[in-house]
């Protein structure tokens, strides 16, 4: 056992982080990168975080006295145990066989601390961050003989204890303080200092004190941020304080439904004891409650200027060596706590080994089987560390039996105690599960379910493209035994977003598969550890479960994109899986969770639960019912059994009476009772006066177990039948809204089709148009032109007609002239011919004919001579003369002529407007 | 006893529509994919069983299994097919079986896993048979596994307990050592084997 243990450690010593926890063999590497950064981030907030302190420091004036007191107690108790322990060292020499394991404990633990020395001395060299821890080593290994004293002592303590059995109040008492000493002992990393400041005290070496100076800052810190630390401290004791006075106002109303629920469970257990066990210990934590209400004086809520500050701070981070205490401040160990509450518990545990139910039987069976399945091979969880886990969870099962044991707790308890000392460790974790999860790790796991529904819906607000990979019947699985049209409707609307509609859709990934974990978990084991302790910072200090969500939705964003490009389901959610825990950069996911999704929170997610509430509580009921029934027949059905077997049912009833009665008994005793209790006269008495009645009986069960059967056997079938039933209504509906979508689809390419079809022809109009407009334009032009024609050929026509004018009185001159020319001629001619026939009438023709030149000549120095007297008027004349063949040529076609003369005029005309 | 199942992943992507989402429908018929989930009392080995099968490893100090745990693994059989088991491995506590119906509506295999050491345990697996047969797919195929078969000597419950709760709720049966990874491929080798074929689309 221990030689595994040596190799596996050997083995692991390099794949484990600052914190001691094991780093899966991928993720070495990264995590080596991202350790310089984790390093500087640290010292980056211990700076921000002491200056912030100091000057909280500087506001409170007087430090907090009641802190004080806390510390006091402390020290009282290991000092009281102390003696205590001493006067009673001498009666702890007998030992119950059931301790067996814890007597050899004592010389193995020796080897564990041991081990853990070396392992803490392997670290030093990788990890600096735990000197502090090898320096405590050192220390504690200068008191260790004393502490193996003392343990010895407490053995011998508790055998006692158990073996006595019930023992005067004094005594317990006593006992619950010896268990406080070795528990102070195991106090892990550096809340051993102030153990080790302890031991001191209780020793008075000087040594040591000269070591604690060199021992690290926090020790020294300690003293100095006490008082600093309380401020934030009181601030949330008075949250604490409010949320316990209106739980009470709202408590009527939770209340009715938790016992409705808790009588329909409580009425299954076989055992009554057990009721009265978790009845006396709910009441008995209520009073504590009260008492706490009264003890602290609920001032009114005071106004805290820093909390923005501060909340700022934690987003950043909580400095390592802050850490422990913060978280406790946050979760306001302070007001929870009760004195001595926390031993009682465990001297309760303790004294009620063999008379406790079955119930806590079955939560200690379970944290037996878990504890060595808690961050295994954890340095600081040896046998000691391992001691102090399921002290916690068995106390605190017995301190809210509602939850009881719940798988997870083991690891949020380990990591508390990583942190803090073992009661303060407890407190915490009485905070968180009672408080900030309230409801969540129960029997039936209601709040859990429904913040699984609320982050579905919200998911699927935020990431519509993302939500749709998932499927929806998360709805419909949880919501099996809902009717049949709500479910219905569920269906619709989840997948009513057409946009959703896409390949990813049937990846048929429910979202709870995978945020189920992460919630129930709280991220432990899920991110890597630096996220999981700045989301837990935040987480505790903001008291509610908004933070689980954002970082939920966080994750989601960063590798969405990854998601989408998966193929199926498993391969989605292997890939989810894989990136979540390799989110190293922790400050990305944090910020990015708390700045991104500011709009979720703890209003909206109530708002949210509020309405998945009543779906939740209606399957648990239902299942719970169907419990009854199943447990109810098996009960019957095996009396029958052992009654066929045995000849008289009584006989097994008085066994098991037999059997509640004398506990002490053997089974071999018990084996033979019945034949031994026919000898006793009671029984036979009874035997005799009961055998009509004693058929009848007989046969009633028979009967009704054959009822049961049958209704049992109908119940599965009408199950069967609506399961069935909603499995072909589902397929029809797929076929159904496939149809649409494909019809739709069609639709969409014939409009698309239409579209382009459209957009065509207005292109083609448009053409048409601008090809229209050009030509307007030119007909314009063209208009313009022939105007412009128009009027310069109205202009020549009339300069033509003017012309005109002037020839024809030109004409109708020459023609006068000419005829006032003739005239002379003639008159000349007939003095001529008058002249000619006085002078020789004889030879007529010869003087015709020699005539003739003559009058040419005349008739020429005629022309001449007008010429001659018309000399003024020359240039007209030869002008005339010029245009009398035009004029000549107008006079018959004139129209014609002046048409042509004007279109070559125009010509001429358009020319220089053309050019112009 | 290494495992014979690190194939390469099945390369066909294409997701017919509608109904793979639901059961082992698998994308085409030489590739098949399943959603398989692994049901049983606390520590009866369920984490083991698959890391074995997964990754070959074993580690008797496992973590607990809170809400739920995924893996998937490929494997082929002798006809040349492939599997792609979609393993959903849950958290064994009593309470976490509020959120069992999750895990198990819509799977094509459900393995019930008791150990062999353990008559409680075996109790706890009869109540899932019956629990399956009510509210699982009516045509989930179930196996039952007895597991830690190497603590033969600290046996408490006989294979024929086993065989007999198998035959009755026609269920496959096999005990296996996650420690010793005896039969522990053939687990899934012979749930491989089982499961439903498609018809050859036409």
């Amino acid at each position: 056992m221990l030689l595994s243990l040596v190799s596996k450690r050997s083995l692991e010593v390099d794949s484990r982080d600052a914190y001691g926890f094991a780093l899966r063999p991928q993720h070495v590497q990264r995590y080596q990168e991202y350790l310089s950064i984790y390093t500087e981030e640290e010292t980056e907030r211990a700076e921000k975080w002491k200056n912030f302190l100091d000057r909280q420091e500087d506001r409170t004036a007087e430090p907090c006295s009641s802190d004080e007191e806390f510390q006091d107690t402390f020290q009282a108790d290991g000092l009281e145990s102390g003696e205590d322990s001493d006067s009673e060292s001498e009666e702890g020499s007998r030992n119950g066989k059931h301790e067996d394991c814890e007597l050899s404990g004592t010389s193995e633990q020796q080897l564990e601390q041991d081990r853990t020395e070396t392992v803490g001395d392997v670290s030093k060299e990788t990890e600096p961050a735990e000197e502090a821890l090898v320096l405590d080593k050192s220390l504690r290994s200068d008191t260790e003989s004393v502490k193996d004293e003392e343990e010895e002592k407490f053995e011998s303590d508790k055998d006692k204890e158990s073996s006595v059995g019930s023992e005067s109040e004094s005594d317990e008492e006593q006992q619950s303080q010896a268990v406080k000493e070795p528990v102070d002992h195991v106090h892990i990393q550096q809340e051993e200092k102030l153990v080790a400041e302890e031991d001191k005290c209780e020793s008075g070496h000087e040594e040591k004190a000269q070591k604690e100076t060199k021992a690290p800052r926090s020790v020294i810190e300690w003293a100095h941020i006490r008082p600093c630390l309380a401020s934030i401290e009181d601030m949330m004791c008075s949250r604490v304080k409010n949320v316990k006075s209106t739980k009470n106002g709202q408590k009527n109303i939770v209340d009715d439904h938790a016992s409705s629920i808790k009588e329909s469970l409580s009425s299954i257990e076989e055992s009554g004891e057990n009721d009265r066990d978790s009845e006396t210990s709910t009441s008995r934590s209520h009073s504590i409650k009260e008492e706490n209400e009264a003890q602290g004086s609920v001032s009114p809520e005071p106004f805290f200027p820093w909390y923005e500050e501060l909340e700022v701070l934690v987003r950043l981070g909580v400095p390592k060596d802050l850490r422990g205490e913060v978280w406790q401040a946050f979760v306001g160990v302070k007001a929870r706590r009760v004195e001595r509450y926390y031993q009682d518990l465990l001297a309760q545990i303790t004294n009620s080994d063999e008379n406790s139910s079955d119930v806590q039987r079955k939560w200690k069976k379970q944290i037996e089987k878990d504890i060595p399945r808690t961050f295994p091979g954890h340095p600081a969880l040896n046998e000691n560390g391992r001691d102090s886990l399921r002290r916690i969870l068995l106390a605190y099962a017995c301190h809210n039996p509602s939850v009881g044991y719940c798988q997870a707790m083991n690891f949020f308890a380990g990591l508390l105690l990583l942190l803090m000392p073992e009661e303060n460790a407890f407190w915490t974790l009485v905070g968180i599960i009672d408080d900030y999860f309230d409801g969540y790790y129960t029997e039936e796991m209601i709040e859990s379910q429904v913040d699984q529904l609320v982050f579905e819906e919200l998911m699927r607000e935020r990431f519509p493209k993302l939500g749709s990979l998932f499927s929806s019947d998360i709805q419909v699985s949880l919501h099996i035994f809902l009717p049949y049209t709500e479910q219905c409707d569920r269906f619709f609307y989840s997948n009513n977003p057409p946009d959703a509609v896409n390949h990813l859709d049937y990846l048929g990934v429910q979202v709870a598969w995978i945020s189920g974990p992460w919630f129930l978990s709280i991220f432990v084991n899920i991110i890597p550890w630096e996220c999981v302790l700045r989301m837990w910072d935040v987480l505790l200090f903001e008291g509610n479960r908004v933070v689980l969500f954002r970082t939920a939705f966080a994750i989601m964003e960063l590798y969405g994109p990854a998601i989408v490009a998966t193929k199926d389901a498993g391969d989605a959610i292997t890939s989810l899986q894989s990136l979540a825990s390799s989110t190293f950069d922790s400050s990305q996911l944090v910020l990015t969770a708390c700045m991104g999704y500011i709009s979720t929170n703890e209003a909206r997610l109530e708002e949210l639960r509020k309405i998945h509430r009543p779906a939740v509580l209606e399957i648990v009921e239902e299942r719970i019912q169907k419990g009854r029934v199943w447990k109810d027949k098996k009960g019957l059905a095996s009396k029958l059994y052992s009654f066929k077997h045995e000849g008289s049912i009584l006989d097994h009833e008085q066994k098991s009476t037999q059997r509640n009665d004398g506990e002490n008994q053997d089974d071999d005793d018990e084996s033979c009772s019945p034949f031994l209790n026919l000898d006793g006269a009671n029984v036979d008495s009874e035997v005799d006066s009961l055998p009509d009645l004693q058929e009848q009986v007989v046969w009633m069960k028979v009967e009704l177990c054959r009822l049961l059967e049958e209704k049992r056997s109908a119940v599965m079938r009408a199950e069967e039948l609506e399961i069935a039933l909603m499995e072909m209504v589902k397929e029809d509906n797929r076929l159904e809204l496939s149809a649409r979508i494909e019809q739709l689809e069609r639709d969409v390419r014939e409009l698309k089709q239409v579209l382009s079809d459209k957009k065509e022809q207005e292109t083609a109009m448009l053409q048409v148009l601008m090809k229209v407009e050009q030509d307007q334009k030119l007909t314009e032009d063209a208009r313009i032109n022939a105007e412009q024609d128009a009027a310069a050929q109205r202009y020549a026509v009339h300069v033509l007609q003017e012309k005109n004018e002037k020839l024809v009185t030109q004409l109708a001159q020459m023609e006068k002239k000419l005829v006032t020319a003739e005239t002379t001629l003639e008159a000349t001619l007939q003095y001529e011919s008058g002249q000619n026939k006085a002078l020789s009438s004889s030879p007529r023709f010869t003087r015709t004919t020699t005539e003739s030149p003559k009058k040419k000549t005349g008739f020429l120095s005629f022309g001449l001579g007008w010429r001659d007297r018309n000399k003024a008027k020359q240039t007209e004349e030869s002008n005339v003369d010029n245009t009398s063949n035009a004029a000549s040529e107008a006079k018959s076609p004139s129209k014609e002529s002046v048409n042509l003369s004007k279109e070559n005029k125009s010509e001429d005309l358009l020319d220089p407007e053309t050019r112009r | 006893m290494g495992c014979a199942s690190s194939l390469p992943d099945r390369n066909s992507g294409t997701l017919s529509g509608l109904s793979n989402s639901e059961n082992a429908v698998p994308a085409d018929a030489k590739n098949l994919r399943v959603k398989l989930v692994l049901l049983g009392d606390s520590g009866v080995g369920k984490s083991c069983i698959v890391l074995r099968f997964v990754r070959g490893q074993f580690d008797a100090t496992s973590k607990v299994t809170v809400g739920a745990s995924f893996l998937s693994q490929t494997i082929a059989l002798q006809d040349s097919t492939t599997v792609k088991f979609e393993i959903w491995d849950t958290a064994g506590q009593e309470r976490y079986s509020a959120l069992a119906p999750l895990y198990y509506r819509g799977a094509g295999v459900a393995v019930i896993v008791y150990d062999i050491t353990s008559p409680e345990s075996f109790k706890k697996a009869q109540y899932w048979v019956k629990e399956l047969q009510k509210h699982g797919s009516p045509d989930i195929v179930m196996a039952l596994v007895g597991n830690k078969a190497d603590l033969h000597e600290k046996r408490e419950v006989p294979t024929e307990d086993g065989m007999e709760l198998a035959e009755k709720n026609g269920m496959f049966f096999i005990e296996t050592s996650a420690k010793t990874a005896d039969n522990i491929n053939q687990l899934f080798e012979e749930i491989g084997k089982r499961l439903p074929r498609p018809a050859p689309s036409s």
